[in-house]
């Protein structure tokens, strides 16, 4: 009997979670046209269409959208004519990168990011979220993302709001532990409740009811994919057990940790 | 000087400092005179000597440390142990940067690390050059060298309660990974 975890990927066949980030080796395919695009799920998100039905370009409610992620500080007259989009750039993260980029630098940081993005609750993105999103899509290592690397944190930002939408079932805005426990159960992760209450617990913002915001759910589901690989790698008879040494242990935690 | 602290350090850095001269230093940080030091404004207030914004990840993993009721900061009594917190490392950084780049290199981080009794390989090293060099340079900056140091320390406590016959070798099924993971996310 083979132990099952779960592949993160509903809706598609079973590519192992997180083997698209290598372990910090080339995480970005290659493909010289489309250095972004492509590929359903390269960043370990949910697939495009299938179950979801949301193609990318085509994002959920757009930028003032109801609920989840928004975008706030947005002035029309900012956008820039479409006709100048580059191959390979959502048109409408194409559009929004000019806000978001307040110092005119051509790249987005850390910081700007992180003044761009906000929770239904109208809290900020937390900074471990936002960081991670840059690293994930900063082909370069530079610590900042171009228009091609804004256009991908789009669209991944778009398949995980729909699906905190999704699983939102009581539309209260954050993910409460039992839709957590939902959630990763139908991503296919076998896990108890009781781990879906101490991440949940966790991560509940102080006074808040509890539950988690956007940024938490992306963070969480991205980093679970990565570190769900780092134990697959090891457990090579799939038993569900592994033995790990100290140093194997540190090593493959803290290179994967996001 | 490459890097120091945004107010002068006092004459003698290994003696508690003084309640006045805390209680100076906790006004100034401050700004919205709350009475609690906010993560926004610790980092502010705190320099990696690079001319670059303090790690905020960093900051907030202090904060969270000596932040006793949850309130996303630190009031006055909790701030002296910040204080101390960050001038130990700062010390301690000190004392390996030789050369007073601001920068600590992989052999400086062996140095510093084998000296709290980590035991780690060579390749380990690179390992953490590559996750924490946040700058780029092949290197670490201070703040990024304070929050390796804390990832080091609670993965290292995690697996020390898995390891209970401390041969250095854990058995762990998928959830109990992750769960132990899951506590430095």
């Amino acid at each position: 009997m083979s132990f099952h975890y779960g592949q993160g990927y509903p809706g598609r066949g079973n590519p192992p979670p997180g083997a698209q980030y290598g372990g910090g080796h080339a995480p970005y395919g290659h493909q010289p046209s489309a250095p972004y695009g492509g590929a359903p799920g390269a960043y370990g998100a949910p697939a495009y269409g299938g179950q979801y039905g949301h193609g990318p370009g085509s994002a959920p409610g757009g930028p003032y959208g109801g609920y989840g992620a928004q975008l706030h500080g947005g002035h029309y007259g900012h956008h820039a004519p479409a006709g100048n989009v580059p191959p390979g750039v959502n048109p409408e993260a194409y559009q929004w990168f000019h806000t978001v980029d307040t110092d005119r630098s051509g790249f987005i940081n850390p910081k700007e990011l992180k003044q761009a993005l906000v929770n239904s609750n109208w809290s900020a993105f937390n900074d471990e979220t936002c960081l991670m999103m840059i690293n994930m899509f900063d082909k370069t290592r530079s610590g900042r993302i171009d228009m091609f690397g804004f256009s991908a944190l789009w669209d991944f930002m778009q398949r995980w709001k729909a699906l905190f939408q999704q699983y939102d079932r009581d539309r209260s805005g954050c993910i409460s532990s039992t839709e957590l426990h939902q959630a990763l159960a139908q991503m296919g992760y076998n896990l108890s409740p009781q781990f879906s209450e101490t991440v949940v617990q966790r991560f509940t913002l102080r006074g808040g009811r509890p539950g988690i915001q956007l940024d938490r759910f992306i963070q969480v589901c991205t980093q679970l994919q990565t570190m769900t690989q780092v134990f697959r790698e090891r457990d090579t008879n799939m038993t569900g057990n592994v033995r790990m040494s100290y140093e194997d242990f540190l090593s493959g935690t803290i290179s994967r940790l996001m | 000087m490459a890097y120091h602290s945004p107010y002068k350090a006092p004459p003698h850095i290994n003696a508690p400092p003084d309640q006045g001269f805390l209680w100076n230093i906790f006004q100034r940080v401050d700004k919205d005179r709350s009475g609690v030091i906010s993560d926004s404004e610790l980092q502010q207030a705190l320099s990696n000597g690079t001319w670059t914004p303090f790690n905020p990840v960093t900051v907030r993993s202090i904060i969270s440390m000596f932040d006793r009721e949850n309130k996303g900061g630190v009031n006055f009594n909790e701030f002296a142990g910040v204080w101390k917190y960050i001038t130990d490392w700062q010390n301690i950084f000190r004392t390996y940067d030789r050369d007073n780049s601001g920068f600590i290199d992989k052999n400086e981080l062996r140095q510093a690390l084998t000296g709290f009794g980590y035991r780690l390989s060579d390749q380990f090293y690179g390992t953490l050059i590559e996750k924490f060099d946040r700058q780029r340079k092949g290197q670490v900056a201070f703040d990024d060298f304070i929050q390796c140091c804390i990832v080091l320390q609670r993965l290292t406590d995690v697996f020390r309660r898995y390891d209970t016959d401390q041969d250095g070798w854990i058995q762990v099924s998928y959830e109990q990974y992750l769960s132990m993971v899951f506590n430095i996310v």
